[in-house]
This record gives structure tokens, C-alpha cells and sequence, in this order.
């Protein structure tokens, strides 16, 4: 059985090959019924010709018998005509009378009932008849009519023999009219599911509001878009549940980190303070990556929303260059100097460069310069002057906790992460390549980016 | 001068007040949205420190009333959210500076300060980087104490990036504060300006240094 993608083409297959097998089933069947039909007629003609001949003998005064056809009927049995033949046979089954040329019986006697149909084979020809018992003054005799089948009636012979060629063949066509009827109806049927795939088509993480139409649905197929649209409500309940239990858990986490540090920002004695900025700043930034994480886990991205990538760049760089600064490095935007406009939320994006540059800071020595550079197609890329990154790492380094270095202050593993699920949400790709010098450089690459004049 | 926090974490709340008073700010912490009603229908604060969940409401229902009486008291909004929205609303409701909690104290105060320095607000007077000093009412500049002469344009160049200590200053700002809109400034212009400005910084002993960042804008650090 071959495996079907499409209903309709499912049905069509097996449709057109249902059609030919019944049309030729059909043709047979209604050969063989007209077939049936004509042999009936033949054997009711025969019947009543056998019949007609009894009527016309006689046991004359010897005891014998006669028979004394008019004319018309002796031109029907003559040799010439040749094509019907008679004969009376006494109750041994020996021809007393015969139109044949050899005054034999047509048929052997075989039975005693008081009709029977035969046929038997002369030669070439076949003679089909019946055998008619009929009792005159007490003797019974076996009254036989035959038709020579090789030389028979013209009319239901040419219905019988091009019964395939003058009619059966209509059959195909008009069962084939019906399939292409049946795929109009079963279409027609369709067009509901069509529209409800429309629909379904739209709904992910930026319309979860959006349900499955169910009231023009047929009735077979309604429990399934039902059940579809529950399930679809039990996300939308996931997707809320966890949004405002990362809302929640960030409120819960950073108020408390908040009363610490400020705590600590107001001691007396701050050569004491200075032991607890580390381990403050790095739990902050462990929460913070987490909230992010669950953040970007459930984030959304509407289709029509616009973010500038140069715009973005500039913040980041500017939000980083002081830190940078302090630790002797330096940041830079190089390539393309104008907007470059994206389908994207702005605020992601410079979470997604934020994490990538801090990344490269970490990794890069001072004296260097951190580089984000942005290409007019869409493309930007954060290169450093740092080690860079073994071909073996180049997937690890995106997964969740991965850390080279385990005992590393302010590295929590998460960053990239985060990147690489913010690249998911914007059907974007991120990959990551060693420069000429050395150095790691990330890119990512957006679709669709234009870059209207400034 | 009167700052008012409204913050509903009691002990932050605390903390915070001995902090800005130890940096010689005096406040008045509430913890309720209808508190911070009251207090700001009956005094006149220099600075609001809005914290965004609030028992009562959001905070955010706080800044945008005062927004609607055009009231421009500066507004640093507190948030232990940092979501991808909260930040976006805040700035466009009219928040002047925001600040995602744990935050560091001295951020707090020198961000606070950043507004309170703008035109037009109270802490108007004297801008300071190391031994470099800039006094926004004469426009006059000392180093270690000794008066120093620019140039009007690099006093200008000099000013925007000292109101914007320890942040970056865009390219298209330095040009706004130097030429005004209309005028149509030189490709490389600003950074004749800039790099005359860091030399004589240099020149005069000063321990602050003019950063350029590429492609992004400058930036004035303390001289380590």
C-alpha cells in the first residue's frame, strides 16, 4: 500500500483505479445479463416452435406417426434455410421424424422432464434448442427444436457481440465524471480545513490569543481542532504562568541583593566593604543571567516590530566603553556608519551584543580593542584580539553552564546562552570563527535587514 | 534641597536615606503611590527616586501624573524587574534615568547628580573630574585649583562631556553642543576640537583623560 501525503490525492488513486475495475466488472456483468437475456429469448423461441411443430402431428390409423407442416413452416426447416432444424423422437430416443438430411435427433434424450434446453455440436456448428415432451393418444414423444448458434438471429447477435465496442466503453467516462464530481464535493468539504490552517499558520509565541475557527469544521473532524485549541489554551497558560513567575522570582531575588548591597555601600569601615563587592556584583550578575535566561526563554517577537542594528551597536558600545576603559581595553564600531533596520526587538538585541561583547572583553588582554562591526546586509560581528576560541569549543561555548574555567569570577556561563536563544527568536544565525590574528569573532547574521538612508 | 524616595522595602528604603544622607542629600521616604501623592501635592523635591512596584500600583502612574502637570523634577525610577518592556515604558513615560536594583550606591548618587546638574535644575554649579573643575555658571575651567582659558568651542566640547561624567557622549551630541542644529559641521571637525581639548588637558597637568571611542562617541574618565 503505498503511503499517501494528501487525502485528496489518496482518493483520486484509488478512486480512478476503483472506476476502471468496476467499469470493466460492469461491462462483464452486463455482457454476460444480455447474454442471458438473448439465450432466454432464443430458448422461449424455441420452446414455442417445438410447440407449433407438435401441434401438427398426428398417429394416423397404423398407429404411426406424421406430421404435416404448411408450407411456410417446411421453407423455415428446409436445407436450403438451414438454420432451423426439428425432430420428434419416440420414447427410446430414436428419431421418428427429423428435418435433418441425416433424419437424426438433434439431441440425445436425456431427460424426462417435460421441457428441457440443449445445445450440441455438429461440426462445425452448434445447435441450441429445446426438447419438449408432449403425449399424443397416450404415446409420449420428444418434440426437439434447434437453431444453428453460428448462423443466428443478426439483430441480437450484433447487440450481444459489440456489446464492449458500442457501449460498454461508456461506462469508464462516466464513472470517471464522477470522480472528478466527488473531488469537487470532497474539496468543498475541505476548504473549512483550509482556512483553519490559514490561522493556525499565524499562531506562535508572539499570537497566542489566536484559536482555530470551529463552527464551520465538519463534525468528524471538530474534536480534533478542539482539542487542538484546548492544548493551544494550556500553552498560553504555560507561556503566562512562567512570565510572571520570572517577573516575580527577579523582584523576589534582587530586592534582597539590593538591601545587601546598599547595606554594604553604607558601612563605615569600607576597606571591610571591598571584600563583598566581588561576591555581591558576581551573585547579581548570576541572577541577573538567570532572570535573563528565563526571560528570553518565553520572549516574544512580534512580526512587525523594527529594531535599528546601528542604533543598537551604538548603545552597547557606549554602554560598555567605561568598563572597558577601566580595565585598559578599549571598545570600537567599525563597517557600515547608518541604520540597518531589522525585524527585532531592540531591547533583546542589546542584551544578545551586550553578552557577546562582554564575552570578548573577558577573553581579550588589555591594551586591545573589542570590535563591533556592522555590515550593510544585516551581518554584525564582535571581534576581539584575544586567545581565541579551539575549532573543539565552538558548539560548547553556547550551551547552558559551559565554562572553560569553572573557578573564573564573574563568569556564570550563561552569557552565550542567552545570545544564542535571542539569535533563535529572530530566525538569525550566529556563528563563531578565529580571526587571521587570532582573535574570536561572533557573527550574526539577520534576514530581511535594510538599510534605508539616514 | 529635598529628594524623595519612594521606595517599599523598608530596609532598602533605610539604607538608601542614610546614603544620600551621608553624600549631603536630605530625603523623605513614603512606600505607598498614595503617599507619594500626598507628598508631592504639599513639597517641593529636587529629585524623585521611584521605586516601580508598589504595594498600591506601579510607579510608573506616579511619573506620568507629574509628567502631565509638566512638572520636570528629575526621575531616577527604581526596578527590580529589568525586563525587556519595563525599561522601554519608564523612558518613554518621562523617567530621566533608570536604574535596574542591586545597584551601586555611588551610581545612584552620581546619576542623581547628572540630573540635578542639567540646566535649569538646582545642583547647577561646579562640575569636577580629578583635579579638573568646570563651573557651569561662568563657564570657567580650573585645574588644581588655577583658572585655565579655551577656546568657546572646546569649553563646549569640554562642558557636554563633563555634565556626562563617566558616560559616553555620541558624536552627533558633541556637534549639537558645539554648532547648534542648523549648521552643517565638517566630517572631521569634532575631532580637531576633541583632540586640541586632550592635549591641553595634557599640557595643563590635568588628571582626566578624553577617550575617543570609535564609531560611537567620547568619554571623560578621572586619569589613573
Amino acid at each position: 500500500m503505498p503511503h499517501f501525503q494528501s487525502i485528496l490525492s489518496r482518493i483520486v488513486i484509488l478512486h480512478v483505479i476503483a472506476v476502471v475495475i468496476t467499469s470493466v466488472a460492469m461491462s462483464l456483468a452486463l455482457s454476460w445479463l444480455l447474454n442471458r437475456a438473448t439465450d432466454n429469448l432464443h430458448n422461449e423461441a424455441m420452446r414455442r416452435q417445438a410447440n407449433l411443430v407438435a401441434s401438427y402431428l398426428k398417429l394416423d390409423s397404423a398407429g404411426k406417426l406424421t406430421i404435416n407442416l404448411p408450407a411456410e413452416l417446411l421453407g423455415f426447416y428446409s436445407q436450403p434455410y438451414g438454420r432451423y432444424v426439428y425432430a420428434v423422437l419416440d420414447d427410446k430416443g430414436k428419431a421418428i421424424l427429423s428435418s435433418k438430411i441425416d433424419h437424426s435427433s438433434i439431441f440425445p434424450k436425456r431427460s424426462d422432464q417435460p421441457v428441457a434446453f440443449e445445445k450440441a455440436y455438429h461440426g462445425d456448428a452448434v445447435i441450441s434448442g429445446a426438447s419438449l415432451r408432449k403425449t399424443i393418444d397416450g404415446t409420449d414423444f420428444w418434440i426437439q427444436t434447434g437453431e444453428d448458434l453460428t448462423n443466428r438471429d443478426v439483430l441480437t447477435d450484433d447487440i450481444t457481440a459489440g456489446f464492449f465496442r458500442d457501449a460498454g466503453w461508456i461506462t469508464l467516462p462516466i464513472l470517471l465524471l464522477l470522480v472528478v464530481i466527488d473531488i469537487a464535493i470532497f474539496r468543498r468539504a475541505l476548504f473549512p480545513l483550509k482556512q483553519a490552517s490559514a490561522i493556525a499558520q499565524q499562531i506562535g509565541p508572539s499570537r497566542t490569543d489566536l484559536r482555530l475557527p470551529v463552527s464551520d469544521i465538519p463534525r468528524e473532524i471538530r474534536p480534533l481542532m478542539m482539542a487542538v485549541n484546548l492544548a493551544l489554551d494550556r500553552l498560553d497558560e504555560g507561556f503566562r504562568v512562567q512570565r510572571e513567575f520570572t517577573a516575580d522570582a527577579a523582584h523576589e531575588l534582587r530586592t534582597p541583593l539590593s538591601v545587601l548591597r546598599t547595606r554594604v555601600d553604607v558601612m563605615a569601615d569600607q576597606n571591610i566593604a571591598k571584600q563583598f563587592y566581588g561576591d555581591i556584583e558576581g551573585m547579581s550578575r548570576l541572577v541577573s543571567q538567570l532572570l535573563e535566561v528565563a526571560e528570553v526563554e518565553t520572549a516574544v517577537l512580534h512580526p512587525t516590530e523594527m529594531a535599528d542594528l546601528h542604533a543598537i551597536c551604538t548603545d552597547v558600545a557606549g554602554f560598555i566603553a567605561p568598563i572597558t576603559l577601566a580595565q585598559g581595553k578599549s571598545v570600537a564600531l567599525v563597517g557600515y556608519d547608518g541604520p540597518v533596520v531589522v525585524n527585532g526587538n531592540a531591547e533583546m538585541l542589546s542584551r544578545a551584543i551586550r553578552n557577546l561583547a562582554e564575552n570578548a572583553i573577558t577573553h581579550t588582554p588589555p591594551q586591545t580593542v573589542v570590535e563591533f562591526d556592522l555590515d550593510k546586509s544585516g551581518v554584525v560581528s564582535v571581534r576581539d584580539f584575544g586567545p581565541g576560541i579551539p575549532d573543539a569549543e565552538h558548539d560548547l561555548i553556547f550551551q547552558r553552564f559551559w565554562r572553560r574555567d569553572r573557578n573564573r569570577v564573574g563568569s556564570t556561563g550563561l552569557g552565550l546562552s542567552i545570545v544564542r536563544r535571542i539569535v533563535e527568536l529572530h530566525a538569525a544565525k550566529i556563528s563563531v570563527t578565529n580571526t587571521a590574528e587570532g582573535g574570536a569573532r561572533f557573527s550574526i547574521a539577520f534576514r530581511g535587514a535594510s538599510a534605508p538612508a539616514s | 534641597m529635598r529628594l524623595l524616595v519612594i521606595e517599599d522595602n523598608d530596609e532598602l528604603a533605610d539604607l538608601l536615606a542614610r546614603g544620600l544622607k551621608s553624600a549631603g542629600y536630605d530625603s523623605d521616604r513614603f512606600s505607598t503611590v498614595g503617599e507619594a501623592r500626598t507628598a508631592l501635592a504639599t513639597t517641593s523635591y529636587a529629585a524623585l527616586i521611584l521605586d516601580l512596584g508598589l504595594p498600591d500600583g506601579d510607579g510608573l502612574a506616579v511619573l506620568r501624573e507629574l509628567r502631565h502637570r509638566n512638572d520636570s523634577t528629575p526621575v531616577l525610577l527604581l526596578t527590580a524587574r529589568g525586563g525587556l518592556q519595563d525599561k522601554v515604558t519608564g523612558l518613554r513615560d518621562g523617567a530621566d534615568d533608570y536604574l535596574v536594583k542591586p545597584f551601586a550606591l555611588e551610581e545612584l548618587i552620581a546619576r542623581l547628580e547628572a540630573q540635578l546638574r542639567r540646566p535649569g535644575q538646582l545642583l547647577g554649579n561646579v562640575l569636577s573630574i580629578g583635579n579638573l573643575e568646570f563651573d557651569t555658571r561662568n563657564r570657567q575651567c580650573a585645574i588644581d585649583g588655577v583658572s585655565h582659558v579655551f577656546s568657546a568651542r572646546e569649553t563646549a566640547v569640554l562642558e557636554i562631556l563633563m555634565r556626562s561624567k563617566g558616560r559616553v557622549v555620541s558624536k552627533r551630541q558633541v556637534e549639537d553642543s558645539i554648532f547648534g542644529l542648523s549648521e552643517e559641521v565638517g566630517s572631521n571637525a569634532i575631532e580637531v576640537y576633541v583632540h586640541r581639548l586632550r592635549k591641553q588637558l595634557i599640557e595643563k597637568g590635568a588628571k582626566a583623560q578624553v577617550h575617543t571611542i570609535r564609531g560611537v562617541g567620547y568619554l571623560i574618565t578621572e586619569e589613573k
